[in-house]
């Protein structure tokens, strides 16, 4: 891949379990990744204007507080408002099984849990946002 | 600070039984320190406390005594019998030598305890009570005061009924059938167990004069040291695991391909959200305004009265938890920590 993948990592809400997050953003940088790291207590609005600033690839929420189907709907709107849906919204944390149809339902892509390996995301978000990178360049043709 | 010791000469006059602070090592260890780290850190804390209560005007054995510490029970079991044994060497230690505490319950470490909530797996949870049971049980051969026992199924969703249950049985059995708690200090004598607690001091020191070297806790907070400490910590033991020098089982050996679980998992739903802001709304219209309490909480935090009584009476008067702590920032300001990692 000729640019490097740009990812936001966030911690959205009061939730202040940034352990994963941090762990993350580390292991993401030493495979190659650009990494913008936000920091805890981000607002869904926060997090999608840093992600068109910065210009990334993905945003990756970390989110262990049950309030992730609140705060992915509310970013997935704000992406769609903004237009800016090239950007792979993903993430990981404490996610019933019964709520991952739905996260797919809104857009949301594959979702990471405790005990993921890094390969296993590493190469997910390689594939996913290489193929995107493909259907932009393909529809700018 | 200045709520801490507030607080504390508050104790100390008004409820002197009341444990006033309970000075935690559990965040710090969940986010993957190295046990050495949770002690030093979490004592270091506990220092700044007792000079900031000294600074304040306070006797050292006025408000000592109630203090009270919170650490984690990892997995090593005797790297955490050997921590909690060290940390009660060097509280006291230190309580009596340099800050001239005289009464003997000022050189009391009392402590509580919660198993790691980070040690749990996602993989086939019911080895989670298991690895419950050994903490719990390294948490009362080094001396806790009270125990917590996580469920088998934390990493998986809030706890279920069955979960909770168990994780109460853990500590009852230990309390009546294992013999454990009759015995002071059951490891004490043991060559490895005096020369891990006797190591594990010397890395504390160790920690306490960089800390020196720093300024204190809070230049060290406010520089990002211990964030960037602990956020190493926990990327080598990331590291380690996927490198498999450290062994999880059911993560990275004997693992379980296509598990099938079988335990049952407490869901809630956004509904538990939209009922508590119900709630809230329904207090808002029916309690008196409560600017006049705020307002009050304003001028102590400004004219350095003792804020507890303003706390408790804003929190009679239906003030919120927001609106309260929205007043001490309008005066205090907020710590915003660097996005580090």
């Amino acid at each position: 891949m000729e640019r490097k993948i740009r990812i936001l990592i966030c911690k959205p809400g009061l939730d202040g379990h940034d352990r994963g997050a941090k762990v993350v953003a580390s292991t993401l940088r030493d495979a190659g990744f650009e990494v913008i790291y936000t920091g805890l207590r981000q607002t869904p609005e926060m997090i999608v204007r840093d992600a068109i600033q910065e210009d990334v690839d993905a945003i990756g929420l970390s989110v262990h507080s049950g309030a992730h189907l609140t705060i992915f709907s509310r970013v997935m709107g704000l992406i769609d408002k903004e237009g800016a849906g090239h950007i792979l919204v993903t993430g990981g944390g404490i996610i019933p099984d019964q709520d991952m149809p739905k996260l797919t339902g809104m857009g949301v892509g594959r979702m990471f849990r405790p005990g993921a390996r890094s390969d296993e995301y590493i190469a997910y978000l390689e594939d996913e946002i290489g193929r995107r990178r493909l259907e932009r360049e393909a529809q700018e043709v | 600070m200045r709520v801490i010791t507030d607080m504390m000469a508050f104790g100390a006059d008004k409820v002197p039984q009341w444990n006033t602070i309970s000075i935690s090592g559990y965040h710090i260890r969940e986010a993957v320190s190295t046990a050495v780290q949770e002690l030093a850190f979490t004592l270091g804390d506990g220092f700044a406390y007792v000079e900031a209560g000294i600074a304040a005007g306070m006797d050292v054995d006025s408000f000592a005594p109630r203090l009270s510490h919170f650490f984690n029970s990892h997995l090593d079991f005797f790297e955490e019998v050997a921590k909690f044994r060290a940390a009660r060497r060097i509280w006291a230690r230190r309580m009596k030598n340099k800050y001239g505490a005289k009464d003997p319950r000022s050189w009391l470490l009392r402590f509580h305890t919660q198993t790691a909530g980070c040690s749990l797996t996602e993989q086939q949870p019911e080895n989670n009570i298991v690895r419950t049971a050994l903490q719990a049980l390294a948490a009362v051969m080094g001396g806790t005061q009270s125990l917590h026992t996580n469920s088998m199924d934390e990493t998986l969703a809030l706890p279920s009924e069955k979960a909770v249950k168990i994780a109460l049985r853990t500590q009852q059995l230990i309390a009546h059938e294992s013999g454990v708690p009759y015995i002071t200090d059951p490891l004490g004598g043991s060559w490895y167990v005096e020369w891990l607690t006797n190591t594990m001091e010397d890395e504390a020191e160790k920690y306490f004069s960089k800390i020196d070297e720093l300024g204190g806790m809070i230049r060290g907070i406010e520089d990002g040291f211990f964030q960037r400490e602990i956020g190493r910590a926990a990327y080598e033991y990331q590291q380690a695991l996927e490198k498999e020098e450290r062994i999880v089982v059911g993560v990275n050996k004997h693992v379980e391909e296509a598990e099938d679980l079988k335990i049952p998992l407490l869901y809630i739903d956004e509904s538990a959200g939209e009922e508590q802001a119900e709630r809230l709304s329904a207090l808002r219209a029916r309690r008196a305004d409560p600017a006049p309490l705020l307002g009050s909480i304003r001028a102590a935090c400004e004219n350095g009265e003792n804020l507890m009584p303003h706390l408790i009476e804003a929190a009679k008067g239906d003030a919120t938890l927001g609106e309260i702590v929205n007043a001490m920032k309008d005066v205090f300001g907020e710590y915003r920590e660097a996005a580090e990692f």
